[in-house]
C-alpha cells in the first residue's frame, strides 16, 4: 500500500460559523479527517471559547481553543457590512457543507438562510443545530451544556443514591458535535450517491436525548418507572464500585457480571471462604450484601496502587479500571502504545488524538486553533480572489469578548 | 416516499450490547438495510438483560434491546459452526459494512478477520468496536460501561470531592462509541476513492470517550493543572443547578453579556453591587453569589425559574423527570416521540431522531425478532431454497 493516502474528507470544504463548543466540535472532527474548515470570527464578539482577556492576545493562546478549533482557518467577517455578506456568498459558492448554530432566523435576517444560500450552490449541505431545534415554543430559548443536560433528563440518572444530589456527568456539547458530525456525514453519503443537498435541523436537546438515554425514556413510557440512579451499582449484579487504593483520590471501578466472575473476585483477593459463602453466591444474594461486600473490596484494593489492582483483576478474567485523572491519562502505557496522542505539524505541542482509527490514511494534528483571523489575506484574496484592501486590519479597539456587559 | 439517506447500503450487523447497536441502530434510521446476525436459541445478549417491559424476562422483552434494535432485520447464525462461517461469507459479498464488537481476538479466530473479508469483497468497510482498540496492551482486557468511564477519565470528574468517583447512570461510554462508529464507518465508505477500496476501522471506546475530556485534557498538557471532581460546581458562576420549590433549577448565568440586565429577578438588590459585576467577579466570590440566588431560588417552581431566565435572555433550564421529559411542550411541539407497533409491546413512545435531514427522514421501525427474517435473508439475499433453509435450521446452523 503507498504510504501517503488522501484522507477521506479531503476536498470537502465547510464554512463553519457555529460558536462556543458543539458546533465546533463537529468541525474539529470533520477538520481532523481532511475536510477544510474555514472558521467564520466577527471580532466584535469573538468566540466563548477565545475566553474573556485581551492582553497579549490571550484570545489565541487558549489550550481549549488550540484543542477544539484544531485543523481550521479563521476569517474574520462583520456580517453588517455588505462586502463581509458578499465574501460569505463567495465563499459558500465554493462549499460543500455550511454549519451554524446561531439564535433561529438570524441568518435569514442577513439573506444567509438555506434557500438563499442554496441558490448560490447547488448540492449544499447546511446543519443548523440550535439548543432546541428551528421550531417549537422553546426555539428562540437559549442553550449551554448544562442546561441541555438538565432539560433532556440526562442529568436526573445520576446520583451517588436515589434520594441524593443528581450528578452532571459530562458537558452535552461534545455529544451535541459528536452528533453534528455524523448529520454531516449522512447528508455527505446521500450527496455523493444523488447530487443533492440538504439542510439539516439538529436541536441539541434532541440530540442529546437520542444518543445518550433514549432507553430510560423508553423504560419510563413502557414501564411507568425509571431503574436509574443507582450510584456506582448495577441493577442485575454486584458487587460493583469505585474501591479505594493506594494513594490520594486513587480508585480502581470493579464491576462484577456473573456468578463465575464473583469466584474469579473472591481467588484474586485470596478470600476462598468468601467463595464459600451461601449468602454471595447469587446476584441477588451479593446485591443484598452489597455494603459488606464494598468493604471487603475496599480493604483489598486499599493496599494497591489503581494500576496494580486493575492488572491484578485483569489477569483474573475481571473487568476493572484504574480511575484515571488528565495526568494519568496523558502518560497511559496503552494509550501511548496506540499512538494516540499527537506532536502537532506546527510545533505547539501534544494534543489528543481521533475518536477512532481510519488506517488508511491516518490525520495529524496539521495546525493549532487558527489566531483570530490568521487567514483572511489567503482566504479572502486567495481562495476568493477579493481585493487586499477589503481587508479590515484587526486593531484592539475593535475586539470584543463574548463575556462583555452590555 | 422520500429517500432516505443511506437507503443503497446494507450492513452486516454482528454486533452485541449497546455500541455497535447503537451505530447500527442510527444507519437503519437513516435507511440502511441492517442485517443483525444473532446466535441461535438466545441472540444479542441484551435481549436477556432488564429491565423488561412489564418486568417480565421475554427475549423480545427486553427494553434497552427494543430501543437499539430499532430498524433491524434479524437472523440467526451460529458462527461457530462451519456452515455458519461460509453463510457468513456469503452474507459478507453482499455487505457495504460489517459491524462487529467482539473483543479483538474473536473474528480472527473465527477465521472471519478483515483480510478475510476483503478478499471475498474488497470494498466492504470492517467497522471493529471493542473496549480499547484492536491493538496495545490493554486490548484483551475485560470492560463495563463503569471500566470504561473510569479508563476514558470522565469517573474522577464526576461526583463529590469527598467521596468515590461516580460512574455515569447511563452508559455513556457506549453510546458515544457508538456515535464514533458510525461517522467513522460513514467517513471510511464515503472515502472509498475510484478503487473503491474498504478499509478495517478501529473503534476504542475509551479513544472515543476521551473527546469529552479534550479541553482539560488539552490544558493538561499545556500547564500540568489536573481538574478533580467539584460535585456540580462549573468553572463559571453562577452555572449549576439549585434546589427550587419542586425540585432542581439550573441557573446559567450566561451569555455573560446579559447577566447585568437579568440579575434584577433575583429580588436581590446587591447582586448589581460592583463586586458581583463582571464574571470574573463572581467567579472569586463563588459562595456570596450562591447565597444570594438560592433564596429566590427555592421559593419558586422550576418551570416559573426557566421561564424567568429566559425571558430575560440567560440560559436558565431545570432538572426534567423523565415523566417531564415525556411532556415537554417543546418535544410535543416538534413531534419528537414517535409511536412504533412491536407484536411483544403493542404500540409505545419512543424518541425521535437525533437529527433530521430535510430531504431524507428517519425511517421509525421496530426492532426485529429473533431470527425473524431468515427467510428473507437467506431466501432473498442467498437465493437459499426454503428446504435448505429449514434443513439448516434443524442442523444448528441457523
Amino acid at each position: 500500500m503507498p504510504a501517503i493516502r488522501k484522507l477521506p474528507l479531503s476536498g470537502v470544504r465547510i464554512a463553519d460559523l457555529t460558536q462556543n463548543w458543539a458546533g465546533p466540535h463537529a468541525t474539529r472532527i470533520l477538520a481532523d479527517f481532511g475536510a477544510e474548515v474555514i472558521k467564520i470570527e466577527y471580532v466584535r464578539r469573538m468566540d466563548g471559547l477565545r475566553g474573556a482577556g485581551k492582553e497579549n492576545q490571550a484570545y489565541d493562546h487558549h489550550p481549549r481553543w488550540l484543542e477544539v478549533n484544531r485543523n481550521k482557518k479563521s476569517i474574520t467577517l462583520d456580517l453588517k457590512r455588505p462586502t463581509d455578506v458578499e465574501v460569505l456568498k463567495d465563499l459558500v459558492k465554493i462549499s460543500d457543507v455550511v454549519t451554524e448554530c446561531s439564535r433561529v432566523g438570524v441568518l435569514d435576517k442577513f439573506g444567509l438562510g438555506y434557500e438563499e444560500l442554496k441558490k448560490l450552490r447547488p448540492g449544499l449541505i447546511m446543519l443548523s443545530m440550535p439548543g432546541y431545534g428551528s421550531s417549537g415554543p422553546d426555539a428562540q430559548c437559549a442553550a449551554y451544556g448544562g442546561t441541555l443536560e438538565a432539560l433532556s433528563g440526562i442529568h436526573s440518572l445520576t446520583a451517588y443514591q436515589r434520594t441524593s444530589k443528581p450528578m452532571r456527568i459530562k458537558e452535552v456539547d461534545v455529544t451535541s458535535g459528536v452528533a453534528g458530525a455524523c448529520a454531516v456525514m449522512t447528508a455527505l453519503i446521500y450527496r455523493q450517491r444523488t447530487g443533492k443537498g440538504q439542510w439539516i435541523d439538529l436541536s441539541q436537546l434532541e440530540a442529546a436525548t437520542s444518543c445518550l438515554i433514549g432507553e430510560h425514556l423508553l423504560e419510563f413510557v413502557m414501564n411507568g418507572k425509571a431503574t436509574l440512579p443507582l450510584g456506582n451499582r448495577d441493577a442485575r449484579n454486584a458487587p460493583q464500585g469505585c474501591y479505594p487504593c493506594r494513594g490520594d483520590d486513587k480508585w480502581v471501578a470493579i464491576s462484577i457480571r456473573s456468578d463465575e466472575e464473583w469466584l474469579r473476585l473472591c481467588n484474586a483477593m485470596r478470600r476462598p471462604e468468601l467463595a464459600e459463602d451461601p449468602r454471595f453466591r447469587t446476584a441477588a444474594g451479593r446485591l443484598a450484601g452489597h455494603d459488606q461486600i464494598d468493604g471487603i473490596i475496599g480493604a483489598w484494593t486499599a493496599q494497591w496502587t489503581h494500576y496494580e489492582a486493575m492488572k491484578a483483576l485483569q489477569a483474573a478474567g475481571i473487568a476493572a479500571g484504574a480511575v484515571l485523572n488528565v495526568a494519568e491519562i496523558a502518560e497511559d502505557t496503552h494509550l501511548k502504545y496506540r499512538g494516540f496522542f499527537h506532536e502537532a505539524e506546527d510545533g505547539t505541542g501534544r494534543y489528543p488524538g481521533m475518536p477512532f482509527v481510519l488506517p488508511r490514511a491516518l490525520p495529524e494534528v496539521r495546525n493549532r486553533g487558527p489566531r483570530l483571523g490568521e487567514h483572511d489575506e489567503e482566504v479572502r484574496c486567495g481562495l476568493l480572489g477579493r481585493p487586499k484592501e477589503e481587508i479590515e486590519p484587526i486593531t484592539v479597539d475593535k475586539i470584543g469578548t463574548a463575556f462583555e456587559i452590555e | 416516499m422520500p429517500d432516505a439517506a443511506l437507503s443503497h447500503l446494507n450492513v452486516l450487523d454482528l454486533s452485541h450490547y449497546v455500541a455497535g447497536p447503537h451505530c447500527t441502530k442510527m444507519m437503519a434510521g437513516f435507511g440502511a438495510t441492517v442485517v443483525k446476525v444473532e446466535r441461535p436459541g438466545t441472540g444479542d445478549r441484551l435481549r436477556s438483560m432488564g429491565p423488561f417491559y412489564k418486568e417480565t424476562p421475554d427475549l423480545e422483552g427486553s427494553i434497552p434491546f427494543l430501543w437499539l434494535n430499532t430498524g433491524k432485520k434479524s437472523v440467526t447464525l451460529n458462527l461457530k459452526s462451519e456452515g455458519g462461517k461460509k453463510i457468513l461469507q456469503d452474507l459478507a459479498r453482499k455487505a457495504d459494512v460489517v459491524v462487529e464488537s467482539f473483543s479483538p481476538r474473536v473474528m480472527p479466530g473465527l477465521g472471519l478477520s478483515y483480510d478475510v473479508l476483503r478478499k471475498i469483497n474488497p470494498g466492504i468497510v470492517m467497522t471493529s468496536i471493542s473496549s480499547f482498540g484492536q491493538t496495545g496492551p490493554y486490548r484483551d482486557f475485560r470492560a463495563a460501561e463503569i471500566v470504561e468511564y473510569a479508563l476514558s477519565g470522565l469517573a474522577y470528574l464526576t461526583g463529590d470531592p469527598d467521596k468515590a468517583p461516580l460512574g455515569a447512570g447511563p452508559c455513556m461510554a457506549q453510546y458515544t462509541a457508538g456515535l464514533s462508529a458510525y461517522i467513522a464507518t460513514l467517513m471510511a465508505l464515503f472515502g472509498r476513492g475510484e478503487a473503491g477500496e474498504g478499509q478495517h476501522v478501529d473503534v476504542s471506546v475509551q479513544e472515543s470517550n476521551l473527546d469529552n475530556i479534550e479541553v482539560v485534557l488539552t490544558e493538561y498538557m499545556r500547564t500540568g493543572k489536573i481538574p478533580k471532581r467539584t460535585g456540580d460546581e462549573h468553572v463559571l458562576v453562577p452555572w449549576q443547578i439549585y434546589p427550587c420549590q419542586d425540585g432542581y433549577a439550573a441557573i446559567m448565568g450566561g451569555p455573560v453579556r446579559h447577566w447585568l440586565r437579568a440579575v434584577d429577578l433575583f429580588e436581590e438588590p446587591r447582586l448589581k453591587d460592583k463586586p458581583y459585576q463582571r464574571i470574573e467577579n463572581r467567579i472569586e466570590h463563588r459562595e456570596e453569589v450562591k447565597q444570594m440566588l438560592s433564596p429566590w431560588v427555592a421559593r419558586h417552581a422550576k418551570r416559573d425559574i426557566y421561564r424567568a431566565g429566559q425571558a430575560r435572555k440567560l440560559a436558565f433550564g431545570y432538572l426534567a423527570t423523565l415523566g417531564e421529559v415525556l411532556e415537554s411542550p417543546q418535544h410535543v411541539a416538534r413531534g419528537y416521540f414517535q409511536e412504533v407497533e412491536h407484536p411483544v409491546t403493542g404500540r409505545q413512545k419512543y424518541c425521535g431522531p437525533p437529527f433530521r435531514p430535510a430531504q431524507t427522514p428517519w425511517c421509525a421501525g421496530r426492532a426485529p425478532l429473533l431470527g425473524e427474517h431468515n427467510e428473507e435473508i437467506y431466501g432473498g439475499w442467498l437465493g437459499l431454497p426454503e428446504a435448505e433453509t429449514r434443513r439448516l435450521k434443524d442442523e444448528g446452523v441457523i
